[in-house]
């Protein structure tokens, strides 16, 4: 080995810790950088039959009605979940949800089941979820199936 | 004295071709083109992500004996004591 490449092998592991920081500051600056990131529903939306997930990759907000109380289950922790009932002339009610637990659970009484506890009836609704860095929304029908 | 100046520069030439080789293989493929070359398959991993975990680091021991053997040939060239 010669004087070059002791050089070289020493210098090394400098140049990877220097760079281990630099990537460190990029994905950091990277993350914290607000996204806005849109929500679709997989397959049909029925909330008051608890059969309504909404996906974005890994992901997935679950929304469900039981007896008034609509709850948004989660696969990472919120911050904070709002959600709003729209009617026809584009007139949003807002509900921010409460914690339950834990920040995987969040949930608010409101009018939901009122406007679409009859088979064949749809609502159109509204999902924010606050997460770090990031929220997710989300423009929705709801039909109920049964 | 003509000599050592070129020497030295050569050497500098090098050294700053293997930091910009050493900065697109660790940042540009590692962290800013990570997307699209995880569209890419080897081995069953993600391209981007094979880069950030183990291609970098192949890349800096290759980069390390390529510097050396260059050096080697620069020190031939100016015979210089190695």
């Amino acid at each position: 080995m010669n004087r070059h490449l002791k050089v070289a092998f020493m210098v090394a592991p400098f140049l990877a810790v220097l760079g281990y920081i630099g990537a460190d500051y990029y994905n950091e600056s990277k993350a914290n950088k607000t996204k806005v990131i849109q929500l679709v529903p997989e397959g049909h939306c029925d909330v008051i039959n608890k059969s309504c997930v909404l996906k974005s990759g890994d992901f997935k907000v679950n929304v469900s009605d039981t007896e008034g109380v609509t709850e948004v289950n989660s696969t990472f922790p919120l911050d904070s979940a709002t959600l709003f009932l729209v009617d026809k002339a584009d007139n949003m009610t807002s509900y921010p949800l409460g914690m339950q637990k834990s920040p995987y659970y969040w949930r608010s009484n409101t009018a939901l089941r009122g406007f679409v506890s009859n088979k064949g009836e749809s609502y159109k609704l509204r999902l924010i979820a606050k997460i770090k860095g990031g929220q997710y929304i989300s423009e929705f029908y709801t039909q109920t199936t049964k | 004295m003509e000599n050592k100046e070129t020497y030295w520069s050569e050497n500098l030439r090098l050294i700053f071709i293997c930091l910009a080789i050493w900065f697109a293989v660790s940042f540009g493929l590692g962290l800013l083109l990570v997307e699209p070359l995880n569209a890419i398959r080897l081995g069953g991993y993600k391209l981007g992500f094979w880069f950030a975990q183990q291609g970098s680091i192949y890349s800096f021991l290759a980069l390390i004996f390529w510097y050396g053997a260059k050096m080697n040939k620069l020190d031939k060239k100016y015979h210089s004591e190695g």
